[in-house]
């Protein structure tokens, strides 16, 4: 059950590869974000006021300190 | 390679906390094989005056926004009852509790005690019954009847819960058996830890780099089948995607480092990482930057970057700032990390990075560029 086809890293190109290889998954990552945030909706994570951003529903759950932390996740 | 984009978050330490780590015991009632604390074999308790000076001085903190307790342990449930309400009394209407449990001892006067004082709960469990194997008492029996009845009393109580779940072999196949477990189990969070090398255990925490990325992949399309589950790591890479195709992704690291105050059952402070707390080296002593029963906690928390080991972290960031690619997602990696897999604070790259934020991120892009046709 190979789930993928095609292991590829985000190496070898000169600055900032990262940012590069997301924007080039762009087309997966839009459906991908898009389905997340129906199932924040339905988990009722948003309120009107978060205005139907990723950032706004994550920083619902940001500050569950057993759960995020930038520089030291809980364990 | 130097980065074309310099990250501009994560310069110093924050004087503010956002929560603090409360280690109301030493004492464990289990013996998991990959734990990293150093004494939860001895029943050192917390004193209330401890916990008095600690509230005196996060007092502050809680009335300016969104402050959390956390009481971490040992095991925090082994403290009892009586005495861990004495710890929370000192602390004002305005500050949120958390517990960190094994379960083991949740009983429905446990679940009484946090309605009371509405506690927030989260479970350590690694999935079903066999992947809980490195979960076992002093006596070496398996742990896992006893961390399910918990659950189940939880349940019974309606008590919402979220799970911390301790994976040691990251690999294709292991992904969809978790999720599907902790589907059953009722949850409302996940989040999922690779195991660390770092204090007391010392097993390898070097893996097979493609299979990683699987595990991770196939978590998403897990996920993806039924994501009634509000699942950590892929919420954290979904947010850092949606933010770089958005062109913001830049205000998305903190503008510094949160301190992450824990204190020990004695008052001392260690900062920044709770696996470092009883810990000596001959380098850096014994990490702590004060106690909160000679200095109050926010004049520790101003001088923390005087701390000999912390000045050496914060170089530790910079070189990841100036040299990783995944520092806008990752925010530089971990102090306890860098010091139990290299033994000083100042270098860059763990295996840490790489299990849990490199590959976490390469295998969500890997899903993302395989499952292009599910687009809605």
């Amino acid at each position: 059950m190979p789930e993928i086809t095609k292991p590829r890293l985000s190496d070898g190109v000169e600055t900032d590869p990262v940012t590069a290889r997301v924007h080039d998954t762009r087309a997966g990552l839009s459906a991908l974000i898009a389905e997340a945030e129906t199932a924040r909706q339905q988990r009722a994570e948003e309120s009107p006021s978060d205005g139907g951003t990723a950032v706004c529903a994550w920083n619902h759950f940001e500050n569950i300190p057993t759960f995020y932390n930038w520089n030291n996740r809980p364990r | 390679m130097t980065m074309a984009v310099a990250w501009s978050g994560m310069r110093g330490i924050s004087a503010e906390p956002g929560y603090v780590v409360m280690q109301p015991t030493t004492l464990c009632n289990l013996a998991c094989e990959y734990c990293y604390l150093p004494f939860r074999r001895e029943n050192r308790k917390m004193t209330v005056a401890v916990a008095e000076a600690v509230a005196a001085g996060v007092a502050g903190f809680a009335r300016t926004g969104r402050f959390s307790v956390v009481w971490h342990g040992g095991e925090p449930l082994a403290t009892g009852r009586a005495h861990l309400a004495a710890l929370f009394a000192p602390f004002g209407a305005g500050v949120e509790h958390h517990i960190q449990t094994n379960a083991t001892l949740i009983d429905d006067e446990w679940c009484a005690f946090f309605t009371e004082h509405d506690v927030r709960v989260s479970v350590s469990v690694d999935g079903p019954r066999e992947r809980n194997g490195d979960r076992v008492d002093w006596a070496g029996r398996p742990a896992y009847d006893l961390i399910a009845r918990g659950i189940g009393r939880l349940r019974s109580h309606d008590i919402p819960f979220s799970t911390l779940c301790v994976v040691g072999d990251p690999r294709p196949g292991v992904a969809t058996e978790l999720y599907d477990y902790f589907l059953g189990l009722g949850c409302e969070v996940l989040g999922i830890n690779v195991e660390e090398t770092e204090g007391v255990n010392t097993r390898l925490n070097r893996h097979d780099p493609a299979a990683v990325s699987a595990f991770w992949a196939e978590l998403v399309t897990a996920w993806r089948r039924e994501p009634t589950i509000h699942l950590r790591e892929v919420e954290w890479t979904l947010r850092y995607a949606a933010a770089v195709l958005d062109g913001n992704a830049d205000a998305l690291l903190p503008r510094r480092l949160d301190p992450i105050p824990t204190i020990a059952h004695d008052g001392s402070v260690v900062l920044l990482s709770p696996e470092l707390a009883g810990f000596h080296d001959p380098r850096y002593g014994d990490f702590t930057s004060g106690n909160v029963l000679t200095k109050p906690l926010p004049e520790i928390l101003a001088g923390a970057s005087g701390t000999p080991w912390i000045q050496e972290f914060l170089r530790g960031i910079e070189a990841c700032r100036n040299t990783c690619p995944y520092f806008g997602f990752c925010g530089g990696a971990h102090a306890a990390n860098r010091y139990f897999e290299h033994g000083r604070f100042d270098g860059t790259t763990t295996n840490h990075c790489r299990n849990s934020k490199i590959r976490l991120l390469e295998g969500v892009l890997d899903h993302a560029r395989d499952h292009e046709a599910t687009a809605v």
